[in-house]
């Protein structure tokens, strides 16, 4: 992996050695040492797992009469101390508390947890929460089930209760939908803390209500914080770490990391160790114009000194899983595309880059320089290291004249040229410097593409060009480099799919139907249908429709069975 | 990489102990764990939703096609569904409540020393369909059935053979003597 450094091409000079070097810099991990960033669970993940099976475990023990009898004994012990504290005014206070643990309540704030999920789109905070939500309800009520623990005996009890004693099943509802919503709903940070605390108040009165009323036993309170508190959170923590799926109301789309101190830390480290780049600055660089990775901006220190920026692209499995939702959503709504193959790992989608890269380069086109990629956690993060285009400024805020069209559109006959498309030509990735157009985020291109592809790379070139300028200039240059029938092809191709989602929304902003005013300037053509119905996508309609269909049904249950219907 | 694949076992072992249970949960949750005459605890907790009732019914042993379908037990109250699979779907309620209306039921010999048992029938052909009631100190329990008219005699008996009434005072005893604690207090 890594990329090492000029030699002096064997002109004499003791060799520089690579695998043996220990030093900073360009020094390759070790086999069974620490990658930069580890992936672990954190230690008080793995003890709220602990407690989780310590509290299953003394539900299994407690099935045994003895254990029972002992357990009970300490329950009444503790409870016949809080009856004997018991005055009226006290009694009132415990009894509207316990409103807490109601159905009304509980379900309440479980919808109004979900909509927020809805509304601000976070579906794998949704979908978490969905199997978190029915584990604990049903594992809650299973236990108490399977055990049958009457209410306690032995104190008068005073308040309403319903069911099998352990766990107390109020405790946990509460413990649950308030967990769940601090994990999903609340921002990590000061906020999220003094959550914490405010619902931790909560669930502590709630449980200590129903231990003075006599409601519940001490043990089917702890049993219930354990799995309606604990579980929920380990698990949160676990599928949704705050690192990679931070609750963040500041940017709604794009699947973006946060440059947290432990990922600045490992990526500085990765960069010195794997590429041999002193790294002084890491900044999130350009998010607006990037949904499919984190880019940034390095600030490298050189050997003599010298300080250059370079651009990277940080890449983690979320991007990934974004990338195959999306595909699989082109393919049911629109057929596939040729080649619409999702990556089958990280590691595949950063070695595809940086090889594109320098396929392109090597064609001549004008795209960053690879620097090679680093692997920060493996199997699940990398960050892939090009020149940065200092000075370049975005197509889309550009001034356009003959000089910058004429330059767009030679990049798109290299690419023919090359026999590669880029598949993603729009106002954020094309760059301008001193009248050059340049090329970047080529993760997408692809080689050996079908004509129609090439097409739509003419189209989507031109329509990028054409909001900066007029369709007929446009057009009056691209008959400079391209026959008038291929530009006839290349909008009888395009149409609102073929465009990236940004040019789309500038296209439509735009106001003047460009697509249309080329289609006229250019020979009459037939447009080309994209709906390519194969086998697969047949399959994969059928497949997601299934799915919705059972995911109805499963929701109606689901609310039948969590209580919330 | 080893260390990678040991963090990932690890995970995916965290992962597994928190969601395994869920993998038993299919065995679990078949029919309603409705108290049997011989499970003390189950027993207790009918007992403990109405305090005063000197009897608490239990089913004993469920006659052949028959089966639980619903339990639910609360302060005030507990009912269970009984259901056998010659009644064409319509289940037998049983409750147990503090008390229960009798006006205008037939008196049938007693079931529980003390206490006093009815019929009331809404209807005998086509359907033999109706309530019966078990009347004892400090409650009640109140049978709803609904049988097709033929099997209904031989319905009526497992169904009164299959709840039987325990006495209050004999499960405070083997309260006491299994978990060491008093019933009521």
């Amino acid at each position: 992996m890594t990329t090492l450094p000029p030699g002096d091409g064997g002109r004499g000079g003791a060799l520089t050695p690579v695998v043996a070097t220990a030093t900073s810099g360009r020094r390759r991990r070790p086999s069974g040492s620490p990658p930069p960033l580890p992936w672990r669970v954190e230690r008080r993940t793995q003890v709220a797992a602990v407690l989780v099976a310590s509290t299953l475990g003394l539900g299994v023990a407690m099935s045994a009469a003895p254990v029972l009898r002992v357990v009970t004994s300490v329950d009444v012990a503790v409870l016949g101390v809080l009856a004997r504290l018991r005055v009226d005014a006290v009694t009132r206070v415990a009894e509207a508390v316990t409103a807490i643990g109601s159905d009304a309540v509980l379900r309440t704030a479980a919808w109004v947890t979900l909509l927020v999920l809805v509304v601000t789109r976070r579906w794998r905070h949704l979908v978490v929460y969905l199997v978190v939500t029915l584990t604990v309800a049903v594992l809650v009520a299973e236990v108490a089930l399977a055990l049958g623990r009457p209410r306690p005996a032995g104190v008068v009890i005073l308040g309403e209760w319903e069911g099998y004693s352990f766990p107390s099943r109020p405790v946990a509802g509460a413990a649950l939908v308030l967990v769940a919503g601090l994990c999903t709903v609340v921002p990590a940070g000061r906020l999220r803390t003094r959550g914490a605390w405010a619902a931790a108040l909560l669930v502590a009165a709630l449980g200590g209500a129903r231990l003075y009323l006599a409601v519940d036993h001490p043990s089917d309170v702890l049993a219930a914080l354990a799995l309606g508190g604990l579980l929920p959170l380990a698990a949160f923590r676990l599928l949704t770490p705050d690192e990679v799926f931070p609750t963040t109301y500041r940017r709604p789309t794009g699947a973006h990391l946060e440059l947290s101190p432990a990922r600045h830390g490992a990526i500085v480290r990765a960069l010195d160790q794997q590429l041999g780049l002193t790294v002084e600055t890491v900044e999130l660089f350009g998010l607006a114009g990037s949904a499919g990775s984190t880019p940034m901006r390095l600030g490298v220190r050189s050997a003599d000194g010298r300080r250059t920026d370079l651009f990277a692209k940080l890449y983690a499995v979320t991007h990934l899983r974004s990338d195959r939702w999306y595909k699989l959503m082109r393919t049911v709504l629109y057929g596939r595309l040729e080649d619409e193959k999702p990556f089958s790992t990280v590691r595949r989608l950063v070695e595809y880059e940086d090889h594109m890269l320098r396929l392109l380069r090597d064609a001549g086109l004008p795209t960053p320089a690879p620097r090679g990629f680093v692997e920060i956690t493996p199997e699940r993060e990398y960050v892939v290291v090009m020149e940065f285009f200092a000075g370049a400024v975005e197509l889309g805020a550009a001034p356009v004249g003959d000089a910058e069209i004429d330059s767009g559109l030679r990049v798109v006959r290299k690419l023919w040229e090359a026999g590669v498309a880029h598949r993603d030509l729009k106002p954020s990735n094309l760059l301008v410097r001193d009248g050059e157009v340049l090329l970047i985020d080529v993760a997408f291109a692809t080689v050996r593409p079908t004509p129609w592809r090439q097409a739509v790379d003419l189209a989507n070139m031109m329509l990028t060009l054409a909001l900066r300028s007029t369709p007929e200039r446009v057009y009056a240059r691209a008959l400079r480099q391209f026959a008038a029938d291929d530009i006839a092809e290349a909008f009888a191709a395009s149409r609102s799919v073929t465009l990236p989602t940004q040019l789309r929304s500038r296209v439509r902003a735009d106001g003047r139907d460009l697509i249309a005013q080329f289609r006229r300037l250019a020979p009459p053509r037939e447009t080309v249908s994209i709906q390519l119905w194969s086998v697969r996508r047949v399959a994969v309609t059928a497949a997601v429709l299934l799915a919705l269909a059972l995911g109805a049904g499963l929701v109606a249950s689901y609310a039948r069975v969590v209580g919330w219907a | 990489m080893s260390m990678s694949r040991h963090t990932r076992t690890r995970s995916l072992a965290v992962l597994g102990a928190l969601l395994a249970p869920l993998a038993t949960l299919g065995c679990a949750s078949g029919a309603p764990s409705v108290p049997g005459c011989t499970s003390v605890t189950r027993l207790a907790i009918v007992a403990q939703s109405v305090p005063g009732a000197a009897y608490v019914p239990c089913v004993a042993e469920l006659p052949t096609g028959w089966r639980v379908t619903h339990f639910e037990t609360q302060r005030g109250r507990t009912a269970f569904s009984l259901l056998s699979d010659r009644a064409d779907g319509r289940a037998v309620d049983v409750r147990l409540a503090g008390s229960c209306d009798v006006q205008g039921a037939t008196p049938l010999p007693p079931r529980a020393v003390g206490g006093r048992t009815y019929v009331r029938l809404r209807s005998i052909s086509p359907q033999y369909a109706g309530a019966a009631f078990d009347v004892f100190a400090g409650g009640c329990v109140r049978y709803v059935f609904d049988f097709a008219r033929g099997p209904h005699i031989v319905l009526m008996e497992e169904m009164l053979a299959a709840v039987e009434l325990v006495p209050r005072r004999e499960l405070r005893l083997r309260l006491r003597t299994q978990l060491g604690v008093e019933l009521d207090r």
